[in-house]
């Protein structure tokens, strides 16, 4: 359960400060799918990075299941992020000199796996994203859709209770989109809670929620769908 | 975090590292180059000055056990090895040597009195100069100077004034060229005959080489016409009492002089204690010298790899918020870049000592010059990188660590 409430968070640019939040509550229950949208700079961004605990609001409580996540110490919200939090970006963030395997291992390096199990796992979860055979290219030589989905792969491998996809198919064509927006709806059918930052009408349409961002506050949220249980 | 899993993150940092060093090769040998140096230089240097202590501490050692000498003249020094003792106008009596040989066994254990000139050499038609020294038989167990080839003078040859000599290795040689055995042949000294005994061994010293060593009494009737000597060799008999017996000696002489005091004296005592202590200070001062400016060198080299690594930080921030975002903790990416430092300056360690050996080598087998590694200066100098490594790596690892994980990730 992610619940929000009241979160403000400002940058200053020079002598101005731009608002990136300014005000936002938001309750997503555990197991939903929930579609962010909002025109660019409308704030997507950084509500996933705080509800990914990437980043700390100014003000405002973010409770991740039931703890607040602004009493954590720098140690713990690393553990979150690592235990708890799949993070997939618009840009992938791949590690470039690394192969696609070792690129989905790095999460379980962080929580102390050891080489043999950390490799049965990423081998697992590239075939299951459909990479079984680009185990050991590197990012440079992979498409953009593949590239994601070694993204993807290294996001689910720690099996996280929650998903972040920030734009996960920006860069990429519509049918490598519809492909990746089938495997997240497929990963919430078996429980996981995942939040998609999306521009696409369409695919944003597919979530049970859409939540619609204008200028850091919410102005409107939509129930598309039918709660699945 | 369990032991296990700190194992498994010391291994990670470890392969991490060596694949990011790998992967800029150039830009990470010029990172461990300045460590290469200072290690290297570090070892070469201190070799180079302990080659020095140690040849000197040879030179000094063939001296002669528990050598003091008294010397005729001006006190100057306390120099053993004095270039010419030729022109020294004798001051020593008979009276001063019994004197010092009345000395108990435990002090003095022998004496023997030198006087030398310049002379004259001829051997059927060649002419050679040579120093001509006239001395008793102690001569050559306190100098530790032996005959090679033949013997030396003895006892009834000294009380009988025979015309005997031994040559020094280098007169030898230019007296006999073909190399002939030249005992029992007769050399003129100054014009009177000696026929010769023995042939000296090589000492490296041209005094000694180029010499004519004769009976004293002989030497003083026939060449010098003077009952003084220049010199007192004295083996003293221990280096414990050395500076007692040197102490008493001089007493005893200005006393019989009735001299007030050392400065006026007409003579000095100098022993080999002073000597082998003043060279292998200025040796060790040498050793420290040049292992300082080394060290130095090695800073240096510490802080190229704090200026490259920061570069690196820098050039992986994009990398760094990755690591964080997948959960890596500010202690793992300290530990991460801290590996990366320790990997590169042990690594430069390494081709330093390995450089550092290879250069000693070169330098005595190519150079002429005596080098002697010492182990000490390999432990140090590899444990001094390391530390560098770890401090000047430190500020660039504490740097990446402190990044925020949201601007390291939108970095370009
Ligand atoms: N690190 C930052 N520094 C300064 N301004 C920022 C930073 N991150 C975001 N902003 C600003 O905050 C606003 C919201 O940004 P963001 O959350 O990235 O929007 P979106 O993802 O919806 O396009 C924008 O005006 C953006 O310029
Ligand atoms: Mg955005």
């Amino acid at each position: 359960m992610i619940v929000l409430t009241d979160i403000y968070k400002q940058y200053r640019m020079g002598p101005n400060t731009v608002t990136a939040l300014g005000g936002v509550s938001l309750e997503v229950p555990t197991g939903a799918f929930a579609a962010i949208v909002g025109p660019s700079g409308s704030g997507k961004s950084t509500l996933m990075n705080i509800i990914g605990c990437l980043d700390t609001p100014d003000s405002g409580s973010y409770r991740l299941a039931g703890e607040e996540a602004a009493e954590l110490s720098d140690n713990r919200r690393s553990e979150v992020r690592n235990r708890h939090i799949g993070f997939v970006f618009q840009a992938f963030n791949l590690l470039t000199r690394a192969n696609a395997l070792e690129n989905v291992e790095l999460p379980l390096i962080y929580r102390g796996v050891g080489a043999r199990r950390r490799r049965e796992v990423a081998t697992q979860m590239l075939e299951r994203v459909g990479l079984a055979d680009r185990m050991h290219h590197l990012p440079s030589e992979l498409s953009g859709g593949q590239r994601q989905r070694v993204a993807i792969a290294r996001a689910l491998v720690g099996n996280p209770s929650i998903l972040l996809a920030d734009e996960p198919t920006g860069a990429l064509d519509t049918a490598t989109g519809e492909e990746i927006l089938s495997l997240f709806e497929k990963l919430n059918a078996e429980g996981m809670t995942v939040l998609l930052v999306t521009h696409e009408p369409e695919l944003a349409a597919r979530a049970e929620t859409v939540v619609r961002l204008l200028d850091g506050g919410v102005s409107a949220i939509e129930n598309t769908k039918e709660r699945r249980s | 975090m369990n032991a296990e899993s700190q194992l498994i993150m010391l291994w990670e940092n470890g392969a991490i590292s060596i694949r990011s060093i790998l992967a800029n090769r150039g830009r990470s040998f010029l990172t461990a180059l300045g460590v290469i140096i200072g290690v290297a230089s570090v070892i070469t240097l201190t070799a180079l000055g302990q080659g020095a202590r140690i040849s000197v501490e040879e030179r000094l050692g063939t001296l002669g056990a528990n050598l003091m000498i008294v010397y005729s003249g001006e006190p100057r020094g306390t120099s053993l090895v004095r270039p010419r003792t030729t022109n020294i106008r004798p001051t020593l009596t008979a009276d001063d040597l019994a004197m010092i040989e009345s000395f108990p066994e435990e002090l003095v254990v022998m004496t023997a009195p030198e006087s030398s000139l310049s002379g004259q050499l001829k051997f059927e038609n060649r002419n050679v100069t040579a120093t001509v020294i006239g001395t008793h038989p102690n001569y050559t167990e306190i100098r530790n100077f032996a005959p090679i080839y033949g013997s030396f003078f003895g006892e009834s040859d000294l009380e009988n004034r025979r015309n005997v000599v031994a040559l020094g290795a280098e007169t030898y040689r230019e007296l006999f060229p073909d190399g002939r055995d030249p005992l029992g042949s007769t050399v003129r000294i100054n014009g009177f005959p000696f026929r010769v005994v023995g042939i000296m061994e090589e000492k490296g010293s041209p005094s000694q080489d180029a010499s004519a060593i004769i009976p004293f009494s002989t030497f003083r009737r026939s060449l010098s016409g003077e009952d003084r000597y220049a010199m007192i060799n004295i083996q003293a008999g221990s280096p414990e009492v050395m500076y007692d017996l040197q102490e008493q000696i001089e007493q005893a002489l200005l006393a019989a002089r009735r001299l007030p005091s050392i400065e006026l004296a007409d003579f000095y005592i100098a022993n080999q204690m002073d000597l082998i202590g003043t060279v292998t200070e200025v040796a060790d001062t040498f050793t420290l010298l040049l292992g300082g400016i080394a060290a130095i060198s090695l800073l240096v080299g510490g802080i190229g790899i704090m200026n490259i690594m920061l570069v690196s930080v820098t050039e992986r921030t994009r990398e760094i918020g990755i690591r964080m975002a997948l959960g890596a903790k500010s202690s793992h990416l300290m530990a991460q870049f801290l590996t990366e430092a320790v990997i590169l300056s042990a690594a430069g360690g390494g081709i330093g000592i390995a450089v550092g050996y290879g250069l000693a080598w070169g330098l005595q087998r190519f150079g002429g010059l005596l080098t002697s590694v010492t182990p000490d200066s390999v432990v140090i100098a590899f444990s001094f990188a390391l530390v560098i490594g770890l401090f000047f790596g430190g500020y660039p690892a504490y740097r990446a660590s402190r990044l925020n994980p949201i601007e390291a990730l939108r970095y370009e």
